[in-house]
């Protein structure tokens, strides 16, 4: 089992950039006062942001759909267990992502800017004073609130249908981390061309918040910090605990990576036995769905039915049902696969 | 090096884990009762989980070619069995019961949608086969007579006990001189004290608690409905002990939510039906046994209506 980190929520330390300086902005990018809804898209393009909470979707796209929409909100619910990046940057940038989400806000014509965050007190009593003018809305700490579709649960009081976007509800939900790369670009004239993320070896009780450039290697990362690395024996995880995937050192640092784990590889083999019937999958899917018996149909090919398409279109692959599984059976793997039957 | 995928962390639950928490939390009101009853029935108890495991050891050598000893479920079958049936039950009957459950109820049909629960059928079995010493309500002392558990006494005399001796497990006064009366089986004598464990392996995450909260309440209900004694049938007769060690048994129950819940429910109100209108009290194997038989319908049925109500927003 991994060791347990304790995170002091109310005070976050403050991120440990690595010493690569940026080189100086070659051009401004325009200012907060000559936003324009026709003109903010290219400029996402321009300083090329993707949906950085692990998306990767393109904001542009994303934002263009939601011009009209009637209220912006910030999700500060960080997805994945045991990272804090949404966290910190909320804490310690807050002037960037306040331009960053004033500027998205002005563009879509947004009335209102929601923040979600995460329900520690004492962060939240901090955040109410760092963002006065945002309505500030406590999520439990549970994983998955960070989901968008879970996020517009406790928003509009019920589960979205499936196959809506939020901006066909009159929402634009953007990641902390996104925003701030909008409102660095506004005011310091910086590309995104830095990761902010969470760099964790908890076997070695290291526990960090860090600022990467985009396109490092990840043994360059782990190097800068003097943390050790054997291939055969540990496990680089680039983007949580839950949804992740296993990185090669000489992968690069993608905008996406919200951050890397450094794990023991022995501690996490587990061997797949026989499904018992327990339903634990069951009682912990957030979206109350039947993963197992999805399984079962994906398996046998009885693909057919609506009500398998209706789960299945409605699963996000979250994880928590391979998570609780106690014959360790690799359910979220099938029904990722299963997501190829659907038309 | 084998591939690890995500999720890269656990809940921590493993099935083998599952089985040995419920079987330490089945020792410790068996223990209670060795010492209460100075009766050596926790070593009984002990002997017939051993001969649980040797059972299933002796199935996996045979059926699948391979030695293995891990086999705390079939340790559980064998000593929710023994708990449930007076402890005055001699040795070969309960080896045929074992056996029974294990090589045939429990064991081939590990996977299938449909599974009954084994130590239900093993009790069944001995119910049938062997009905005297099923119903030999006693201590294993010398002066050892058939007697009726409080639950019988009430519905065939009329004879209504009070709550404390119903908590505590011991019927006082005149009986308690002449025979020296431990009503009910050694799992069941307890029922505060099971109810606590069974808080507590809710709380562990080992069983869920939906099935067995649906079936007292619905066997509650159903009790009143009947005119019956709520209090009296509650802790009574095994009810508490089969609320937590038979019906949340995660392997012959549904899987979704909907579906323990009406199991939970069908459970209750047959069984009261069954205590009510016949001369058995022991209902509960036969509404266990239902109550499995209905599993695979009432998962297919939650599956599509879960569809349903997703396609309907």
């Amino acid at each position: 089992m991994l060791r347990r980190i304790k995170i002091d929520w109310a005070t976050l330390p403050n991120f440990q950039p690595l010493e690569t300086p940026f080189p100086a902005p070659e051009r401004i990018y325009p200012g907060l006062e000559e936003i324009e809804p026709e003109s903010f898209p290219d400029f996402l393009d321009e300083i090329g942001l993707v949906g950085m909470g692990g998306s990767g979707f393109p904001a542009s796209e994303k934002l263009r759909a939601s011009i009209g929409a009637h209220t912006l909100v910030i999700n500060g619910v960080e997805c994945e267990p045991g990272i804090t990046i949404d966290q910190t940057v909320l804490l310690h940038h807050s002037l960037w992502v306040q331009a960053g989400a004033n500027a998205t806000a002005k563009a879509i014509g947004a009335k209102r800017v929601a923040l979600a965050v995460k329900d520690h007190p004492d962060q939240v009593a901090k955040l109410r004073k760092l963002y006065p003018e945002y309505d500030i809305i406590p999520f439990s700490d549970r994983y998955p609130v960070g989901a968008e579709k879970l996020i517009l649960k406790k928003l509009t009081g019920k589960i979205p249908p499936p196959g809506t976007r939020p901006y066909q509800l009159g929402y634009l939900v953007q990641n902390v981390v996104s925003l701030r790369a909008t409102g660095r670009a506004i005011i310091d004239g910086f590309p995104v061309v830095e990761r902010p993320l969470t760099l964790t070896a908890p076997a070695a009780r290291f526990y960090k918040n860090t600022i990467v450039p985009v396109g490092l290697p990840v043994r360059e990362v782990l190097t800068a910090f003097a943390l050790p690395y054997d291939p055969v024996r540990h496990l680089i995880v680039g983007g949580g605990l839950m949804m992740g995937r296993e990185m090669a050192p000489d992968d690069g640092v993608e905008k996406t990576t919200t951050s890397l784990i450094l794990l023991e590889r022995a501690a996490l083999e587990e061997k797949e036995h026989g499904c018992i019937r327990c339903g634990a999958c069951n009682t912990a899917c957030p979206l109350s769905l039947h993963p197992y018996s999805l399984v079962e149909r994906i398996q046998k090919g009885k693909t057919d039915s609506a009500a398998f398409q209706a789960q299945m279109t409605e699963c996000f692959l979250c994880g928590v049902c391979s998570a609780v599984c106690p014959s360790h059976i690799p359910l979220v793997q099938t029904l990722a696969e299963g997501k190829q039957c659907l038309p | 090096m084998p591939a690890v995928n995500s999720p890269f962390l656990r809940s921590g639950i493993r099935t083998s884990g599952m089985a040995v928490w419920a079987l330490a939390a089945l020792m410790v009101p068996a223990t209670i009762y060795s010492i209460l009853y100075s009766s050596p029935f926790i070593f009984r108890l002990i002997g017939y989980a051993l001969l649980g495991m040797l059972a299933e050891a002796i199935y996996v050598l045979l059926v699948r070619r391979k030695l293995k000893f891990n086999h705390a479920g079939s340790a559980l079958t064998a000593t929710i069995i023994a708990a449930s049936i007076p402890s005055s039950m001699p040795f070969l009957p309960m080896l045929y019961a074992i056996l029974l459950s294990i090589w045939i109820v429990k064991l081939p049909m590990v996977g299938l949608p449909l599974r009954f629960n084994a130590a239900m059928a093993g009790r069944l079995f001995l119910m049938l086969v062997y009905p005297n010493q099923t119903v030999n309500w006693g201590t294993p002392t010398a002066d050892v007579i058939s007697t009726a558990t409080p639950q019988e006494l009430y519905h065939l005399e009329g004879f209504a006990l009070a709550l404390p001796q119903l908590l505590f497990g011991r019927i006082e006064g005149i009986w308690e001189e002449l025979f020296l009366l431990v009503p009910g089986s050694p799992g069941e004598t307890f029922p505060i004290l099971l109810l606590l464990l069974g808080a507590l392996l809710c709380f562990k995450g080992i069983i869920a608690w939906r099935a067995p909260v649906a079936f007292l309440v619905s066997f509650a209900v159903a009790s009143a409905a009947f005119g019956d004694s709520v209090v009296f049938n509650l802790f009574s007769s095994a009810t508490i002990f089969s609320a937590v060690f038979i019906v949340s048994d995660p392997v012959s129950t549904p899987m979704s939510k909907g579906g323990k819940v009406a199991v939970g429910i069908l459970i209750g109100v047959s069984s009261t039906v069954i205590r009510h209108t016949t001369y058995y009290t022991e209902a509960i194997v036969y509404a266990i046994l239902l109550g499995n038989l209905f599993a695979p319908l009432f998962d297919r049925l939650a599956f599509s209506l879960q569809g349903r109500k997703l396609m309907r927003r």
